[in-house]
């Protein structure tokens, strides 16, 4: 006869306190809103006339398969968001939100964004968009991220496909306007994350990332952010050279450009101290600025044709 | 026959009962948008709804 008694050890079910903001915050609202812009951006400027039930259902859908991108990499991130403090808080390292939770959430939206996207709209777009969501959450988020300094080099891919599926969306086919897009946004994404990395190394090298400056030191991640804007600018003004965006667009890229190199400069001239912290912080600022200015004009040259084409 | 009285199983707390709530409401809303969507589209693609290019 035994003393212990053999009982099961049973945990109460654990009972989910998640609240509808914590699944918003999942979504990453803050990148989805770059990703919405950029998207109206490229479904806009397509040629031909889209109707606005099938516009609002193209930008739903392209926000949705963001927001389910990010779900994704919080559910497979959440040991590296537990250590870094920007990520910290987010639901599923605080527990409110568990892995599994952000795991079905991510895909159920998957699917229901492509399958969406792809039956309402057509099929190119919605092969386009699970391609993206493929790319950030399989070859970003899992495979590159943990692996290598050009992670969101090659990562930054991902990010730049939106307007591309909205153009897909918008035609049904690609042409060299969307490439153009995804250009600016494919050589804005290193200046502006290693910048940012530059004042969070501390962090990234805490949680095991190898983002630029932790593997290579501040120095050489200077000098790429620097190598990356002269490329962004080159790219950003090529559009109106080859005679496929206007010259409103032309020279204000070019004097957002001159701006970007500017501070690009500044950071890799400052490099100690709080000065150089304060460069940092600047161009990561502004990078946001130039992105969301330079697609700002190429929105306002439509409504502008627009608006004029209703009074000829 | 047992007489012992059965434990009452899982009972929610007030917060957990909200939270739960807002969750069904939020997902309600959202299939009610997928429904509007697709009915939308509908009306504006008529019978060639199906009629999709590849």
């Amino acid at each position: 006869m035994s003393i212990v008694e053999n009982h099961p050890l049973t945990l109460p079910p654990r009972i989910s306190e998640a609240g509808v903001g914590d699944y918003i915050a999942l979504l990453k609202p803050r990148v989805m809103s770059l990703v919405v812009f950029t998207a109206l951006v490229g479904l806009l400027i397509a040629p031909g006339h889209v109707h606005p039930v099938l516009a609002i259902t193209s930008i739903l859908c392209i926000a949705v398969g963001a927001g389910a991108s990010g779900a994704l990499n919080m559910w497979y991130d959440a040991d590296i968001d537990a250590l870094m403090s920007r990520t910290a808080k987010r639901p599923v390292p605080t527990g409110r939100v568990t892995p599994q939770e952000a795991l079905a959430f991510g895909l159920i939206l998957s699917f229901f964004s492509v399958t969406t996207l792809g039956t309402l709209v057509n099929w190119v777009a919605g092969g386009l968009l699970a391609f993206t969501i493929f790319f950030y959450a399989v070859i970003y988020t899992m495979w590159l991220k943990r692996w290598t300094a050009q992670n969101i080099v090659i990562g930054g891919a991902a990010g730049a496909l939106p307007p591309v599926v909205a153009w897909a969306a918008a035609t049904g086919s690609l042409s060299a306007e969307p490439i153009f897009l995804f250009l600016i946004i494919f050589f804005w994404t290193p200046p502006h994350f290693w910048a940012l990395a530059l004042f969070r190394s501390d962090d990234y090298a805490r949680a095991g990332v190898p983002m630029l400056p932790v593997v290579a030191g501040p120095d050489a991640t200077r000098l790429q952010i620097l190598l990356y804007t002269v490329v962004l600018v080159a790219v950003a003004a090529a559009p109106w050279a080859l005679g496929y965006f206007d010259a409103i667009y032309g020279v204000s890229s070019l004097l957002l450009g001159g701006w970007m190199l500017w501070l690009a400069i500044d950071v890799y001239r400052r490099r100690e101290g709080k000065a150089a912290v304060r460069a940092a912080r600047r161009l990561f600022g502004f990078s946001l600025l130039y992105l969301f200015a330079l697609f700002a004009i190429l929105l306002l040259e439509v409504v502008v044709a627009a608006v004029l084409a209703q009074f000829a | 026959m047992d007489d012992k009285e059965q434990p009452p199983g899982i009972v929610l707390t007030e917060a957990q009962k909200k939270k739960r709530r807002e969750r069904s409401i939020a997902i309600a809303l959202a299939l009610g948008v997928l429904v509007v969507l697709f009915f939308a589209v509908t009306l504006v693609k008529g019978p060639a709804v199906l009629n999709r290019p590849l």
